[in-house]
């Protein structure tokens, strides 16, 4: 039995100490000193805290020493946790400012909490290699989350969101707890890499097939890939935007992350192959068969939609769907592309919720047919509006097109010769142009619509306006010069021995 | 290396910064898009002086004058794609000139534009083209450079069209930019061609760069199919960019329509600087466009230099004719335009770069000068550009007359004292001591009698005789800067213009003066500077063989041909603006066939342009019929298979449960009506697909 460094101990949690401490002064602040105050100064105080803590939680993680590890990477940190934590921190600060205009509840600061301690969720998430650590922050993350999905209380959706999500989540969260129990039972550990070395070498037997599917399940449902995917448009368009903002990116960022650690060390070995001559059981062709279910059903269900969150959570599915074909690569590279295609595709999703978050107060719901004339009327923002939708689409050179071009070519690298790839990359390619026409239906309602009659010029306060900026400026440079973040994951992912 | 060198990139940042802002900027913080842009493109000129003055810095000092700085920009496959520029003579001549003419003409600009309700976007403009046109100069890439070649193109494109609502500008704008990309093509093939070749797209790269020996010989032993080796092929091509971009024949088409756009960019774009850019690409690269398969000597010309030879000679005489038959001011000037670039490729293909480009700067201050002048006479006839109309305005507007004099003689080449005699002598020196033909001599001899005739024309018209603006006020012209000016000026009474028009003329009049004497043959310090060879003082020079012969006779040539415009316009003066004019009564119909130009634009009209309507009728019929239909049948399958899935997922799927929930708010049983509920359709998906996960991978296990 080992004994646990209650110093080192210290040292690798001081980024979620932080974060903690800072949720809890966000309450007290606002409980104590801004209780009588307008509902958009309370909003502005606590998120201006809540940054303050995830800047600071930063500046720790910029400064903590490299590597890290408290038994068998129960907790660990090294330079590729660091980047994932920072994007997650960065990610969380702009969901609170987006979060400032919002008028659906007078629970400022229990909000806030919620949302920084699902951000503690992610982070311990990110920074484990443990399937119980992994597992309690996972539950930390869905709770806070599944909260937030319900925080407007007076909104019939919201609450319905809310429900659909937490059964949903409740049961694959069962799902995947059963999964884990199986693995721990088999290698009697809990740890990932003991695990990958209890099955390397053996021949599959079937409680690892379960615990494979049961794993892939209860993460496909916190990715939203299909066909674990049904909570996730009733829970783009009902929950709070913030709330919905939060999920779709933070929330995504990590458990790609996560996921794609567990599956590639974790069943180290058991990889299989999905290739119609080789068969071989394994991961790989479950993932196959996801990857290529949410690829499909994403755009093609997307393309019929009319509400712009609903449009945006098939689109997320869509997104999954390509996502998940660099766990088929399973390379240095396309882990790479997986984390660059994640962080500027949440940048995105951002974007377009930021912009939808003006619109909807001002146009009272999100269907794309009331966007008609919005460029006349909003000019800045239906540019920003576009910047993210055509990246979405991947167009070049804003960011999209090179997380999609990084991300196919990583997986061509990863099997020269290989047929399997050379189909899902062509069918992934085939895919994004569907994609590009519901994409484009959005910007032609927006640009060539007319505007209705009397529609006047609408109104967006300046902070969201900077926001909605600074995300198009980061999708637009990450875009032109990729090389500015791909290189840092790279470095990271190379000092971290993936 | 010396700060300037690694920081020459300023000199094209900063005006592309002053363009950003003001492309930023509201309509109407005119005075804020103005000063940008002069206060850039003075800081721009600093820079250059800087430079200027640190490449004979380093040429007193007896060290190479050519200075590069790459960079790398990214890679593809193993290959590093680099950019850089280049600090040498070449470039340094070039930014003083861009940079000092640029400054003087966007001060001009204040006074010409001041009407213009969208001043602003003028400015943003002109700043954007100014900054594309250095980075030409100091890109050491062709790639680079064909980059801020192809801005240059499109700002000449949205300056030309400034005045959209004018349709006749806007069919310019279009002609301009479809003109130029015609040659821009087979440019592009010769950089690819080039990159095929060589391996890479500097200049210069320490021996590796393509214009340097080891590339230039390896195209030269490179045959192609047809016979010639590929340094002729690719410099062929490039040449075709040069031709589209300066207006050479028979590309020449849209220069002249291009006076559409204000004045002023006439001036600097379509005169000083983006035409002459086709001729700095030939001596950009020079090597490669002198580049020979047999024994190298300097006597021998390569095949490419011989069709930029004859190309030039032909544009030179071919633009001096048409510009007789002209009425329009600017027209007259934009043909002499296309005359003049002619000459300037034919001194680069018979003499080497410094008698082109000697040509290529005094024509940037001389013809700069005209423009701007000829915009003061259209300023000042408050819109009128017909020259028939005008007369009488030398004494009306005295500093734009004095000024226009001397661009007019420095045009016309006239003996000693003005720089065109010098830039122009030496080119028909080099024609006439040119090994191959003697024809492009007598071409460019001829071509520079019609100059003198044309131009002085053109003066007794404008400034000559009494003031015809009067007889013709009812038939108002239709630009709508003529309506502008008219509007704001009250009366159409022709009157001199503000000082911040007339002073940049008189600023660039002692140019177009003394800039001659920097390249006479006695002392030829512009070409040992551009040739980097030792300069020598030797009056001698102005006596020996060939030299003086040519000179007495181009002498003789332009008093002969100013003479002749003397007898036919000006010994009486023009009486009416409706009565024929003086030379056309003596060939009526060769006259009308001058003055449509030879009529080659109906002759392209005719054949090139219908019959690329016949084959876009075609192509839209295919497109139409052919792939829509396929597309449309793809299209039609997806949408269906979308509102299929869309049914299952909303109705068979969802439905159930979205039932429940409207139920569950409504009456607030939620555990009873779930117990009750329909979720067990929703999680039954899942359970489904682990059954059917776990069974296909324990089938194929085979345990």
């Amino acid at each position: 039995m080992n004994v646990i460094n209650y110093g080192q101990l210290l040292q690798l949690i001081w980024p979620e100490i932080i974060l903690t401490v800072t949720a809890l002064l966000v309450v007290a602040i606002d409980l104590l000193f801004f209780r009588n105050s307008r509902v958009r100064v309370r909003f502005l105080v606590a998120a201006t805290i809540g940054s303050a803590g995830c800047v600071a939680a930063i500046i720790k993680l910029l400064l903590a020493s490299a590597q890290g590890s408290l038994l068998d990477g129960i907790l660990l940190s090294n330079p590729l946790t660091h980047l994932v934590q920072i994007a997650l921190l960065v990610i969380t600060s702009v969901t609170l400012f987006l979060s400032v205009d919002s008028t659906f509840t007078a629970h400022v600061s229990e909000f806030v909490l919620l949302l920084l301690l699902a951000t503690t969720g992610m982070m311990f998430l990110v920074g484990s290699q443990d399937l119980l650590v992994i597992f309690i922050s996972l539950e930390l993350l869905s709770l806070s989350v599944y909260i937030l999905a319900g925080f407007d209380k007076r909104s019939v959706r919201s609450s319905e969101a809310a429900l659909k999500y937490f059964l949903f989540g409740g049961m694959s969260a069962a799902f995947m707890l059963f999964g884990f129990s199986l693995l721990y039972g088999f290698s009697n550990s809990t740890s990932l890499t003991r695990i990958a070395s209890a099955i390397h070498g053996q021949p599959l037997n079937p409680i690892l097939i379960i615990a494979i599917v049961t794993t892939v399940i209860g993460f496909g449902f916190k990715i939203a890939a299909a066909p674990f995917h049904f909570w996730a448009p009733d829970v783009y368009q009902g929950a709070p935007l913030p709330s919905t903002a939060f999920i779709a990116s933070g929330s995504k960022v990590a458990s790609f992350f996560i996921f794609f650690q567990v599956l590639v060390l974790g069943f180290a070995g058991a990889e299989g192959s999905a290739s119609l001559l080789h068969f071989q059981s394994g991961w790989i062709p479950v993932l196959v068969v996801v990857a290529v279910i949410s690829m499909l059903l994403g755009n093609v269900v997307a393309i019929v939609q009319t509400s712009l969150r609903r449009l945006l959570a098939y689109s997320a599915i869509a997104h999954a769907g390509y996502m998940l074909l660099a766990f088929v690569a399973h390379t240095q590279q396309s882990l790479a592309s997986l984390l660059y295609y994640v962080a500027t595709y949440a940048l995105a999703t951002l974007g377009v919720l930021g912009v939808l978050a003006v619109t909807e107060k001002q146009l009272g719901n999100d269907t794309i047919h009331d966007l008609a004339g919005l460029s006349r009327r909003a000019p800045f923002l239906s540019l920003c509006l576009a910047i993210f939708v055509l990246s979405l689409a991947g167009i070049p050179p804003l960011s999209g097109f090179f997380a999609k071009f990084l991300l196919f070519s990583a997986l061509l690298a990863a099997g020269p010769g290989s047929k399997l790839l050379l189909w899902l990359v062509i069918f992934a390619i085939g895919m994004s142009a569907v994609s590009l026409f519901y994409y484009l239906r959005i910007l032609k309602r927006v640009y060539v619509a007319d505007p209705p009659a009397e529609a006047g010029e609408i109104e967006s306060s300046l902070l969201l306006r900077v926001i909605v900026g600074l995300l198009a400026g980061g999708v637009v440079v990450l875009g032109c010069a990729p090389d500015l973040i791909l290189t840092q994951i790279l470095n990271a992912i190379h000092a971290s021995g993936f | 290396m010396n700060w300037i060198v690694q920081n020459l990139w300023l000199v094209p940042v900063l005006p592309l910064l002053a363009a950003g802002i003001s492309a930023l900027a509201k309509r109407k913080s005119r005075t804020l898009a103005a000063s940008l842009a002069i206060g850039s493109m003075a800081f721009s000129f600093l820079l250059s002086v800087w430079a200027f003055a640190h490449v004979l810095w380093l040429r007193s000092n007896g060290q190479a004058t050519q200075q590069v700085f790459n960079f790398r920009w990214f890679q593809f496959g193993n290959d590093w794609l680099s950019l850089g520029w280049v600090l040498n003579p070449l470039t340094a001549v070039m930014l003083v000139m861009v940079t000092f003419v640029g400054m003087l003409i966007f001060i001009y600009s204040v006074g010409y534009m001041e009407h213009d309700e969208n001043f602003t976007r003028f400015f943003c403009f002109l700043a954007l083209f100014a900054s594309a046109m250095l980075g030409v100069v100091i890109a050491n890439s062709l790639l680079l450079l064909f980059m801020c070649w192809e801005i240059v193109g499109l700002t000449s494109y949205l300056l030309i069209g400034f005045w959209y609502e004018k349709p006749s500008a806007a069919a310019a704008s279009k002609k301009a930019f479809i003109t130029t990309r015609i040659g821009d093509l087979p440019f592009f093939l010769g950089i690819v061609w080039l990159y095929a070749q060589s391996g890479t797209l500097l200049f210069y790269n320490n021996g590796a760069g393509c214009l340097e020996h080891a590339s230039i010989n390896h195209l030269i032993s490179q045959t192609t199919a047809i016979g010639f080796c590929a340094a002729t092929g690719i410099a062929v091509l490039i040449f075709c960019g040069a031709i589209g971009k300066s207006g050479q024949f028979p590309l020449h088409v849209w220069l002249p329509d291009a006076m559409e756009g204000p004045t002023p960019v006439s001036a600097l774009i379509h005169a000083a600087t983006m035409v002459a850019a086709g001729v700095f690409l030939v001596a950009r690269v020079y090597p490669l466009m002198s580049a020979h398969a047999g024994i190298a000597t300097d006597l021998t010309t390569s095949t490419a230099l011989q069709a930029v030879t004859w190309v030039g000679a032909i544009t030179a005489l071919f633009g001096a004719v048409i510009a007789v038959a002209q009425f329009d001011i600017k027209r007259i000037l934009a043909y002499s335009t296309v005359s003049q670039l002619g000459y300037m490729m034919m001194g680069l293909g018979v003499g080497g770069v410094a008698v082109g480009m000697f040509h290529l700067i005094t024509h940037a201050f001389f013809k700069s000068l005209l423009f701007l002048g000829a915009g003061s006479v259209i300023h000042g006839c408050s819109g009128e550009q017909d020259i028939r109309r005008m007369g009488g305005l030398r004494k009306l507007m005295p500093f734009t007359f004095a000024t226009y004099t001397i661009g007019m003689l420095a045009l016309c080449g006239f003996p000693f004292f003005f720089s065109g005699f010098w830039s122009k002598d030496e080119i028909l020196h080099a024609a006439h001591s040119w090994n191959i033909s003697q024809a492009p001599y007598y071409m460019g001899a001829f071509a520079a009698l019609l100059t003198a005739f044309y131009m002085s024309r053109q003066m007794f018209y404008v400034f000559g005789g009494k003031s015809r603006l009067a007889e013709s006020s009812e038939d108002h012209s239709h630009s709508p800067a003529s309506a502008d000016h008219a509007h704001h000026h009250g009366s159409s009474a022709p009157h001199e213009s503000p000082l911040v028009m007339t002073v940049p003329l008189m600023l660039l009049a002692p140019f177009a003066l003394l800039l001659g004497f920097l390249g006479t043959a006695a002392w030829p310090w512009f070409q040992s500077f551009l040739d980097d060879t030792q300069l020598t003082v030797n009056f001698g020079a102005l006596l020996e063989g060939s030299m003086l012969p040519v000179m007495l006779s181009s002498s003789v040539i332009v008093l002969l041909g100013l003479g002749i415009g003397w007898w036919i316009f000006g010994r009486r003066p023009i009486k009416s603006a409706e009565a024929p004019d003086n030379l056309g009564r003596l060939s009526p119909p060769l006259f009308t066939f001058l003055g449509h130009a030879f009529y080659v634009d109906a002759l392209y009209g005719a054949t090139i342009i219908t019959l690329n309507t016949q084959f876009s009728k075609i192509s839209d019929w295919l497109d139409r019929w052919v792939w829509n239909g396929a597309v449309k049948t793809v299209t039609n399958i997806v949408l269906g298979l979308a509102h299929l899935d869309n049914f299952i997922d909303t109705h068979v799927v969802n439905s159930g449960f979205d039932e429940g929930c409207q139920s569950v708010s409504r009456s607030g049983q939620i555990l009873s009506l779930l117990q009750a509920g329909r979720i067990q359709g929703y999680l039954k998906i899942v359970a489904g697909v682990l059954i059917v996960f776990t069974i296909i991978l324990l089938w194929k296990a085979k345990i």
